[in-house]
């Protein structure tokens, strides 16, 4: 890998890590975003879109919901994209990278928020000095320029210096280990799906879950066409819910009446 | 609390609200969480709100910086509203200053509830799925399409939510948990959630077992019995296993290292790729 790709791809993953932050969640960490320009770097579009794609559904149901640590899915997804387009090799070896870095420097982003934690101390001691705004504002966009160089160092450095020792490690990989690490990637979109269903998960809902598997499992029908019939068959309910809703309110107003 | 004109809070001033909830999570730390971020958004306002009263100023950025945390997307509806209670609070002296925050408060677990259910559920799970369906097939719409259909309620929801927030307020949140409109809304997106997780059960997870036996000569590929009773058995089995276990309030962490364990010595023994 170049200079220049390294530097290239280290933008990418500080990107991803402060969209969070500072670009209003707008999903520009999602492995289908940063494997296309991962690989549109390496000139290995192609390949980037499809490990992209598939490292997506290994981070499917990782969510930062709350306060709760997730997973740092942008830098990881792009580190664990840029090796597999480097080494010449599959998902198994991006979701070997992608998953540990994610965890380690969502650890890492947890230390950091710690850490920042006096700062607000200082706002306040601003905000009693008096006319301080341009020093509260300039707290809150340290936060992005430290971003910005922890994420952009850490994907320049493991890229750049540790190209040669991670081809070494990718190449002695042994073919048993593929194996597994094969069933691993195939088992982590189910895991996916898993914390999916757990966030939206309602008794009332399960009908459609089956609905869902049923037309793309025997049917075949796609992504897009699943969405569609879900959509007329939520309008349809949305109708029914609401004439109930109507009806609900309309007799509790009649029984008031009668008293 | 009555209801005010959006004409009355200055265009530009609409526009620095909207544009700096993106940054609501910029500086997040576990202390007061985004409370900087949501003082940044309606500084501000509150300058031209209480720019001729230096100690109402002040108290007014003391109680922007307190703790605040919620799912960023509806957050500019919480930021309307505040500034519009402010504002209350500099024309009325016997307002009471403190319902301010007691109102952010109450606002951040319902709509934080609301928010992760619809941006995290389904939004997000619409859009990737969308995405991914493109990107596998190597074509650049993928992370565009991706992109679009997630930002487009994004947008939306942060555009309207500071519009009615500093309108309607509060009026308008009791509004919504009275009539149960907001729970049917809800009902009705998981609806489409959920048949796109069922969708993407079958087409993407692709657990399938290489096991053959051979029975007096013949043999018997095992996937070929399971593909005819349910194709992606395997798969939804597995998702079903791994849901129960995260029902069972394990750790995430804990369930990702079982889960990847018991694939990996799985996929050795090849009884699964």
């Amino acid at each position: 890998m170049s200079f220049l790709q390294a530097t290239l791809i280290g933008i990418v993953s500080a990107v991803s890590y402060l969209e969070g932050g500072w670009l209003g969640e707008c999903k520009f960490r999602e492995p289908v975003v940063t494997g296309a320009l991962v690989g549109l770097i390496l000139g290995k579009p192609e390949q980037g879109l499809i490990i992209g794609a598939q490292l997506q559904l290994i981070f499917m149901g990782a969510a930062s919901i709350g306060p709760t640590a997730g997973l740092s899915v942008g830098p990881g997804g792009t580190i664990g994209a840029a090796i597999a387009l480097a080494t010449n090799s599959g998902i198994e070896v991006a979701m070997t990278f992608a998953v540990p870095v994610s965890v380690m420097l969502q650890f890492m982003q947890t230390i950091i928020d710690t850490l920042y934690s006096p700062m607000m101390h200082r706002v306040d001691r601003l905000i009693d000095e008096g006319n301080k705004e341009k020093q509260i504002i300039g707290i809150h966009y340290l936060n992005l320029i430290i971003t910005i160089v922890v994420y952009w160092l850490i994907t320049f450095v493991a890229l750049y210096a540790g190209n040669e020792i991670i081809a070494k490690v990718v190449d002695s990989i042994p073919a048993w280990v593929i194996n597994g690490l094969n069933a691993v990637a195939k088992v982590l979109p189910a895991m996916g799906f898993a914390l999916l269903l757990n966030l939206l998960m309602d008794k009332d809902i399960v009908p459609y879950l089956i609905m869902g598997f049923a037309l793309s499992s025997w049917m075949g029908l796609s992504m897009i066409a699943v969405a569609t019939i879900a959509l007329a068959v939520a309008l349809v309910m949305y109708q029914i819910k609401s004439k109930d809703l109507e009806l609900e309110r309309r007799s509790f107003s009649d029984y008031e009446e009668e008293l | 609390m009555e209801n005010r004109d959006i004409k009355n809070l200055p265009k530009n001033e609409f526009n620095s609200i909207f544009w700096r909830s993106f940054a609501l999570l910029g500086s997040f730390n576990y202390e007061r969480m985004e409370g900087l971020g949501f003082l940044y958004a309606v500084m501000p306002s509150l300058k031209r709100i209480w720019g001729d009263d230096e100690e109402g100023y002040k108290a007014a950025m003391h109680r922007h910086i307190a703790a605040f945390n919620m799912t960023v997307a509806p957050s500019p509806f919480v930021m309307g509203l505040t500034v519009a209670m402010e504002e209350q609070a500099k024309e009325d002296k016997d307002f009471d200053v403190e319902s301010i925050n007691a109102v952010k408060v109450s606002l951040m677990g319902p709509l934080s509830g609301i928010g992760d259910t619809f941006f995290w559920g389904i939004f997000k799970v619409i859009a990737t799925s969308l995405g991914v369906s493109f990107a596998m097939k190597g074509s650049f719409l993928g992370p565009i399409i991706l992109l679009v259909s997630y930002n487009l309620p994004n947008f939306l929801t942060r555009y309207f939510g500071l519009k009615l927030g500093y309108s309607q307020g509060t009026t308008l949140m009791s509004n919504l948990q009275e009539s149960g409109k907001m729970e049917v809304f809800t009902y009705c997106a998981g609806i489409i959630g959920m048949a796109s997780i069922g969708a993407m059960v079958a087409q993407w997870v692709g657990i399938v077992t290489p096991l053959e036996f051979e029975i007096s000569g013949s043999v018997i590929v095992v996937q070929d019995y399971l593909n005819e009773i349910v194709p992606e058995l395997l798969s939804l089995t597995a998702t079903l296993a791994i849901y129960n276990l995260l029902r069972k309030q394990m750790s995430m962490g804990k369930v990702i290292v079982i889960v990847s364990a018991v694939a990996f010595v799985l996929g050795i023994l090849g009884i699964i790729a």
